[in-house]
């Protein structure tokens, strides 16, 4: 590589350094670009790979045997004027959006109040955590048992909340506000931790002098927490963004994209198609659209939130 | 370049410039309220009650039999508590399920520190045009969804003659789990000091040298922070399993939970039993390793 | 001396994380089974099957091939409801099975498209006794393209219509002969506070049940039989528009009661209901017979009747055709190493032992001789009962999830399930089977 090879008598001559001492600083002791090498070869193999390859078997037809045949744009209309595809989308973008409107406020409030030292507080965000110990598919078979219609904790509850006779993996909004309820429970510890740790990084003299100024608990929080979290809220929402848009193993077990298909949110029509319908190049044209949608929603999150100059400096060049 | 490179993180939490390189922590920490603060101390409360409701349901269904179960509905006391349940679970393949799970979690972090070190290293440290196209890459590779590349996945998998081996596991999964943690890392070694590099360069020491005595040891919060994340990501793979995997010998836990609802399908409380055991291990982690975990986790949201 | 620390530790690291790699790589490659290319790989035969109550009796039937054999046969056991699709995945990869259990028809269409299975039908002209062991119908409804692609191996499962004689009694209600007498019943059991029909409508296929019921008694078997031999104007026949009506007519009427939508067979949500008298019928293949004798003995025991599906009114179909699974079969992949072993380990389904062992587990074999071996069944009656139906059926449909190819089949299932929640019309059901 030209590039590392302008490295290389300053690697090789160290003792050269100390005559030098501004150039030397440049260059001394750097790594080369091979060090990233293997790393880069091993993500490109099992990442970058099967992106490009994505797209090329949405252009074929393929039932997982032999090889894939090219069959043109066949799944691309067909992928236009399937009901189940739109629906999809619209369920996947109406779980993003509501697994945000319910989780962030939760975990908000709950992680700036256990951001505090008491030992009660202490003592319950450790009880908080808990769910967060757990797979997907763990808390997916523990939520499918107690949502079971007649031997299930919902059979109990499910009175209170308007599902009286428990049908509410049976019925077709009800068993979408389950898989935002499971999600959220399940996600919302982690929310709550980064919350937790932003609040503890808030400086106190902040607060100190919005007391000395007479503001109370609300208006400290929302003229003090709340703008001081705002990478946090960033981070936290772009993680919530992205899992939702993927989210899948929960799905599979709570509700197999039913009753029907109403939650067969995109991930779900898109492993429904390929793995158990076997369609694979057709499933693979889905994939691409998901492909597309969360990067181009990642990279809209960028743009406008600053995301990855938080953590890169170099983004955007 | 420089200035652009080393620009401390322009966050409002985290460590400024003129810091110690080590992250500020504990030092800042101080309690934002003495006050009790009732109405959130009553919302608390109400989320305790759904974050443990069904947490007690889960303990409480895995001590009765069936019938008890099936009787009394979810929340009552069990009556007779029995650790038949357990048995049942432990008498399966269980523990084989354990040890394949463990084996491709300790793999997969093994591999994502040691790659993503070597790569955070590299787009921090090196001044080329290249690196930054390779940190780049990463980027983009933080979008991709797994699931949307599972097909090509098991293709690839099935090509390299590594379908239904846990090798077939720990590779995609670490891949996957790789541009977080270099975004991670890449954060933490900028946080190093210039003139630390500078100093360890002038005492004549190579890249490998700087890396072994300065960057790791320096960038130990964001590798715990890592190790955390990948660790997480293989424990609870559950997609690569099962597609990628078939047989008893190479089932992870996740998989072998998947697959109890078929054998234990009229036991609830076995499955959950099952459930409840795969919880253990993770939990055992939680109480002896709690601030590890829970500042690794912090980590992966930022500083 | 913090630098000396961390250098310690970094050693310490980088040994540790050398060795874990090192370990990990070899187990990696050391339990990935015997899956070097080809499948088997020396000497042995990968044979794959459904696991359930029935397993048991393929295990034994492996301990005494291998006894007698110089090629051993590795038995996999793939839990329940996944099978199929675990099949038809690892089917793409090296690791695919030697042999392996399906429902033939659809099931394995896709492998015999691409040729990947050896035709048996030479083999079942050649030895008489092979041919004669089983009965032909059942041997034909395993055919893809009038070929036979496989060996009959378990029993047969005819869909039945299961009553709870507890709540029939409590209700004083009989037996129903009739579509009238359903219907009453229907109203009957409401009224009682019970659900007429433990229905698992979380799961597709139980639904499916009704309809290829329905379908058979309005249209006859025909009409099914166009649709899979891929005339898929075989879905514009009024029978499926009759059928359509007729489901959601049962659902409206609150056949099902509220919530079936949620219930799963799986996990045992329909049978749980139905045994503990929360339900009163329950239309199931006839394996719920051995799972409610294994989970609930004493209502197997003591309340657990079982009658045909009736007639409809201005049917067309025979009342004595049967929908269900004729029975499974075990198929060869033509990849298998070992050609001669796996021809000798299928037919090892015709085997004295094997056939007693089946109806000691409850099983109703559909070998030529089963019928005079039924008193040895734990219950004779129960298990004649079927064999007879079977035998007099003029016609046994296929469960469409596995006559269709999956292409087909998942969205079927789909739409069946749209159906019964009332997502889909009769008609939009129709136009949307229509455009598969």
């Amino acid at each position: 590589m030209p590039v590392s090879s302008t490295r290389l008598p300053v690697r090789k001559a160290p003792e050269a350094a100390p005559s030098s001492r501004a150039s030397g600083s440049k260059g001394a002791g750097r790594p080369g670009l091979g060090w990233a090498v293997p790393g880069l070869l091993f993500f490109t193999l099992f990442a970058i790979v099967p992106m490009i390859m994505v797209i090329v078997l949405s252009f074929t037809s393929w039932q997982g045997l032999g090889m894939p045949s090219f069959n043109g744009t066949e799944n691309w209309s067909r992928l236009w004027n399937d009901p189940v595809m739109r629906q999809g989308i619209t369920l996947s973008l109406l779980l993003t959006l509501f697994s945000w409107m319910v989780q962030t406020p939760i975990a908000l409030l709950i992680g700036v109040w256990s951001a505090g030292r008491q030992r009660a507080r202490a003592v319950l965000s450790a009880i908080f955590f808990l769910p967060l110990l757990a797979s997907s598919v763990a808390l997916g078979l523990l939520w499918k048992s107690l949502l079971d219609p007649n031997f299930g904790l919902i059979a109990d509850i499910g009175p209170w909340i308007g599902f009286s006779d428990g049908n509410l993996l049976g019925s077709e909004r009800g068993a979408f506000a389950a898989i935002v309820f499971v999600a959220s429970w399940q996600f919302i510890p982690l929310h709550t931790l980064l919350y937790q740790g932003g609040a503890r990084q808030i400086p106190k003299s902040l607060y100190d002098a919005a007391y000395v100024d007479g503001a109370g608990t609300v208006r400290q929080f929302f003229s003090i927490t709340l703008p001081q979290l705002k990478n946090t809220i960033i981070t936290s929402s772009v993680l919530m963004v992205v899992g939702a848009l993927t989210f899948f193993d929960t799905v599979l077990i709570l509700t197999e994209g039913g009753p029907g298909t109403s939650t067969a949110i995109v991930p779900y029509h898109m492993y429904n198609t390929g793995f158990e319908a076997f369609e694979m190049g057709y499933a693979s044209a889905i994939a691409t659209v998901l492909v597309i949608v969360a990067t181009g929603v990642s990279l809209l999150l960028v743009r406008i939130t600053g995301f990855g100059a938080m953590r890169s400096t170099r983004e955007g060049m | 370049m420089t200035d652009v490179l080393h620009r401390p993180a322009p966050s409002g939490e985290g460590s400024g410039p003129g810091k110690s390189p080590v992250r500020v922590s504990s030092k800042s920490r101080r309690p934002l309220w003495r006050r009790w603060n009732i109405p959130a101390g009553f919302g608390a409360l109400i989320w305790l009650v759904v974050i443990g409701a069904p947490l007690y349901a889960l303990v409480a269904s895995t001590l009765r039999t069936r019938d008890d179960y099936l009787e009394k509905g979810a929340l009552s006391i069990p009556g007779e508590p029995t650790l038949e349940n357990y048995n049942k679970v432990l008498e399966s393949s269980f523990f084989q399920y354990l040890v394949n799970t463990a084996i491709v979690t300790v793999a997969s972090a093994a591999i994502v520190i040691v790659l993503s070190v070597t790569i955070g290293y590299t787009v921090v440290r090196t001044r080329t045009r290249m690196s930054q196209r390779f940190f780049q890459v990463f980027l983009l590779g933080l979008a991709i969804p797994a699931q949307a590349v599972i097909i090509p996945v098991y293709l690839i998998i099935t090509k390299l003659n590594l379908y239904d081996s846990l090798l077939g596991i720990i590779l995609p999964v670490s891949a996957f789990s790789l541009p977080v943690c270099v975004l991670i890392l890449s954060g933490t070694m900028r946080d190093i000091d210039e003139e630390m590099y500078e100093s360890m360069a002038l005492d004549g020491a190579g890249p490998a040298r700087i890396l072994w005595q300065l960057v790791v040891p320096l960038s130990r919060s964001g590798i715990s922070t890592v190790g955390v994340y990948a660790a997480l990501q293989a424990w609870n793979n559950f997609l690569f399993p099962l597609i990628l995997t078939q047989s008893q010998e190479t089932k992870v836990l996740t998989l072998g939970l998947y697959d109890f609802v078929g054998q234990f399908r009229v036991d609830i409380p076995a499955l959950l039993a099952a459930v409840v055991l795969s919880i253990v291990p993770i939990f055992v982690v939680y109480l002896f390793a709690r601030r590890q975990l829970v500042n690794g986790l912090m980590g992966v949201g930022g500083k | 001396m913090r630098t000396n620390l961390s250098r310690r530790r970094g050693r310490a690291l980088a040994a540790f994380t050398a060795a874990i790699v090192t370990s990990t790589v070899l187990a990696g490659c050391g339990s990935g089974g015997p899956d070097e290319a080809g499948g088997g790989g020396e000497g042995t035969l990968d044979v794959w099957v459904y696991q359930d109550a029935s397993t048991k009796v393929q295990e034994e039937l492996v301990k005494r091939f291998n006894k007698q054999s110089d090629v051993k046969v590795k038995l996999t056991q793939v839990a329940g409801d996944s099978y199929q699709d675990k099949m038809r995945t690892a089917m793409g990869t090296p690791n695919a099975p030697d042999v392996f259990f399906n429902w033939g028809g659809g099931s394995i269409a896709n492998f015999v498209e691409k040729d990947m299975l050896v035709d048996l039908t030479p083999e079942f002209e050649k030895d008489a006794e092979l041919k004669k062991a089983f009965i032909p119908s059942v041997v034909d409804s395993g055919r893809v393209n009038d070929k036979i692609y496989g060996v009959p191996m378990r029993g047969m499962q005819p869909v039945l219509l299961f009553m709870n004689t507890d709540v029939f009694e409590k209700a004083g209600a009989e037996k129903p002969e009739s579509w009238e007498d359903l219907l009453a019943l229907v109203d009957t059991f409401k009224k009682e506070g019970v659900t007429p029909f433990a229905l698992a409508g979380a799961d597709g296929w139980p639904e499916l049940m009704w309809v290829e019921y329905l379908l058979d008694r309005f249209g006859g078997a025909e009409v099914f039989k166009r649709i899979q031999d891929g005339d898929s104007s075989g879905w514009e026949d009024p029978a499926v528009m009759k059928t359509a009506e007729t489901v959601e007519d049962l659902v409206d009427r609150g056949a099902f009661g509220k919530n079936f939508a949620s219930v799963n067979y799986t996990e045992d949500g329909a049978s749980t209901l139905f045994a503990k008298g929360k339900a009163a019928m329950h239309l199931m293949g006839s394996w719920e017979y051995s799972n409610q004798q294994a989970n609930q003995p004493e209502f197997a025991k003591e309340a657990l009747d079982y009658t045909t599906f009736p007639a409809v009114p201005g049917g067309k179909g025979d009342i004595k055709n049967v929908v269900g699974n004729p029975t499974n079969y075990w198929s060869i992949n033509k990849k298998a190493e070992e050609q001669e072993a796996a021809l000798e380990f299928v037919k090892f389904a015709a085997e004295d032992q094997y056939i007693e062992d089946l109806v000691a587990n409850g099983d109703v074999p559909t070998t030529s001789d089963a019928e005079s071996r039924l008193d040895k069944h734990a219950n004779p009656e129960y298990a004649k009962f079927q064999y007879n139906l079977v035998k007099e059926a003029p016609d046994f449909t296929l469960s469409w999830d596995q006559a269709l190819s999956a292409q087909q089949a998942e969205p079927t299932l789909t739409n069946i399930q749209k159906l019964f929640n009332g997502q889909l019309t009769a008609q939009q059901f129709v136009d949307a089977m229509k455009g598969l």
